[in-house]
């Protein structure tokens, strides 16, 4: 693994998705473009997120789904869409992987200068407006996998419990695991964005 | 339509809404008291509601409210109602079975099934008391979560194809076929797109041959077109209205029974399905 990045996957990030609204989440979809340009460098790009199976899938982000208009096309399940949706102009050979059970083979990298886009979100129940409701162990929950992200460490990474993720419908674990175990060794890691405006943890940064 | 024996006229039929809660969205507890709740039952069907329909949990998450207690707020309410409106239709806005039952059993006409049936036994409820049901639409949710990022292929088909058995499902059950009522559910499992979706194509819910129900009031889909807040949401609702009205949609489940009454009056008129209320003008 060459160097990997992390964002989360609203189907808001896609202003044709959010609508009038759009701009207010421009320091958010900022966040992702950046972090997602210093995979620009990398040979091709491994795209990981969660999905109905633990497959290689083909396909575009499909706003459809969500009640836009839009083209016919094959769509990814939409965490993948939208690490397509991000890259998209990269040019680069990419891979999108669906994980939808516990991760166990960072092998499906492959050799090269392999860009990892990481496609996930932290718990989705951080208040009483948020869409799970507020479960009082999601905030710390979430410091955990921001202090895990921050850290550059794999093992920190792979500590996180899955388990607990899916109660607190934290859909990011398990692409977050893929890292940890890509990453082989520590590396250098920061996180650029760590907000929670609409009751969802959302996390971006880049490990290199 | 008839719901225990309590025939409806032809036209737009207004549901109110009244709320034995402390919590939900737009009222904020006004009607949680008793004397509150009678008296806006007394308030609504003095504004021509024709049916009534009675809750005791808001649908958005928040602190469980047991059973028990759920059947204590409506009951007490229906019992008083009934003796005070003996032609009203009673309805009572539940997923739990047992507070179905003991709504019926107090003089409830009607129960509002609005989580889509997550205890299929409510149907048996309803016709043991040969009560009417709404068969609604929430995409699979559970009672009281919120829609994450849900998504549909065709949220239309969907939301015809689970409608129409779930209304089949209700006089399988033992309901009357003429007390059986159908709710798209706006959004319960969907987003705002997935509720104007429904709203443009109701006529494929009208062509079900069910008689539709349309709970539009102050909803998100309104507000996240307007950008505004439930307590200005009236307008974009009686615009929703009225679109669902001209295109076959026979109930509307609101918070402001005079402006719909007179939104559907209009609609009516135009679709040739209600007479001038005073005939004069160029014709003395």
């Amino acid at each position: 693994m060459h160097a990997a990045v992390f964002v989360p996957t609203p189907p808001l990030l896609v202003p044709e998705v959010a609508g009038g609204s759009a701009d207010r989440d421009d320091d958010l979809r900022t966040a992702c473009r950046e972090a997602v340009a210093t995979l620009a460098s990398a040979d091709r790009l491994v795209v990981v997120g969660s999905a109905p199976r633990s497959r290689v899938y083909e396909g575009r982000w499909d706003p459809r789904p969500f009640g836009v208009r839009g083209p016919e096309v094959t769509a990814l399940p939409y965490a993948l869409g939208i690490g397509e949706w991000l890259t998209r102009g990269f040019g680069l050979p990419t891979t999108f992987y669906g994980v939808a059970d516990e991760a166990d083979d960072a092998a499906l990298l492959g050799a090269g200068r392999v860009g990892l886009l990481v496609c996930g979100d932290g718990s989705a129940r951080r208040d009483e407006k948020a869409p799970g409701y507020s479960d009082p162990r999601a905030a710390a929950f979430d410091e955990q996998a921001q202090i895990a992200l921050a850290s550059g460490d794999p093992d920190r990474l792979l500590a996180l419990d899955p388990a607990l993720g899916d109660e607190l419908m934290a859909t990011g674990v398990r692409p977050w695991h893929v890292l940890g175990l890509a990453a082989g060794h520590r590396r250098r890691a920061e996180v650029t964005y760590a907000h929670a405006p609409y009751g969802v943890a959302y996390l971006v940064g880049t490990w290199h | 339509m008839i719901f225990r024996g309590k025939q409806l006229p032809d036209g737009s039929l207004i549901m109110a809404i009244v709320n034995r809660t402390p919590d939900s969205f737009f009222d904020r507890g006004r009607t949680f008291g008793l004397q509150a709740a009678l008296d806006r039952v007394d308030e609504v069907v003095a504004q021509g509601a024709h049916i009534v329909d009675i809750g005791g949990v808001k649908a958005a998450p928040g602190e469980p409210v047991p059973v028990e207690e759920e059947a204590r707020r409506v009951v007490e309410v229906v019992e008083a109602a009934r003796t005070r409106h003996p032609d009203v239709v009673l309805s009572v806005d539940t997923f739990e079975p047992a507070v179905a039952d003991a709504a019926c059993r107090a003089g409830a006409d009607l129960v509002n099934d609005a989580w889509g049936a997550p205890h299929p036994e409510t149907a048996q409820v309803a016709a043991s008391y040969g009560a009417g049901l709404v068969c609604t639409h929430a995409g699979g949710a559970a009672p009281r979560t919120r829609p994450h990022r849900v998504q549909y292929d065709d949220v239309v088909a969907h939301v015809v194809d689970t409608l129409t058995g779930l209304a089949e499902d209700a006089v399988s059950a033992g309901v009357l076929r003429d007390s059986v009522l159908i709710d798209p559910g706006h959004d319960f499992g969907k987003n705002s797109r997935h509720s104007l979706a429904v709203t443009a194509r109701t006529d494929a819910l009208v062509a079900t041959g069910w008689p539709v129900l349309m709970a539009l009031s102050r909803k998100d889909f309104v507000g996240e077109v307007l950008d505004l807040p439930p307590d200005d949401r009236l307008e974009g609702t009686l615009a929703a209205t009225a679109i669902c009205a001209w295109q076959g949609a026979r109930v509307f489940r609101c918070h402001d029974v005079v402006a719909t009454a007179r939104v559907l009056a209009l609609v009516d008129a135009v679709a040739g399905r209600r007479d001038l209320a005073v005939g004069k003008r160029a014709l003395a």
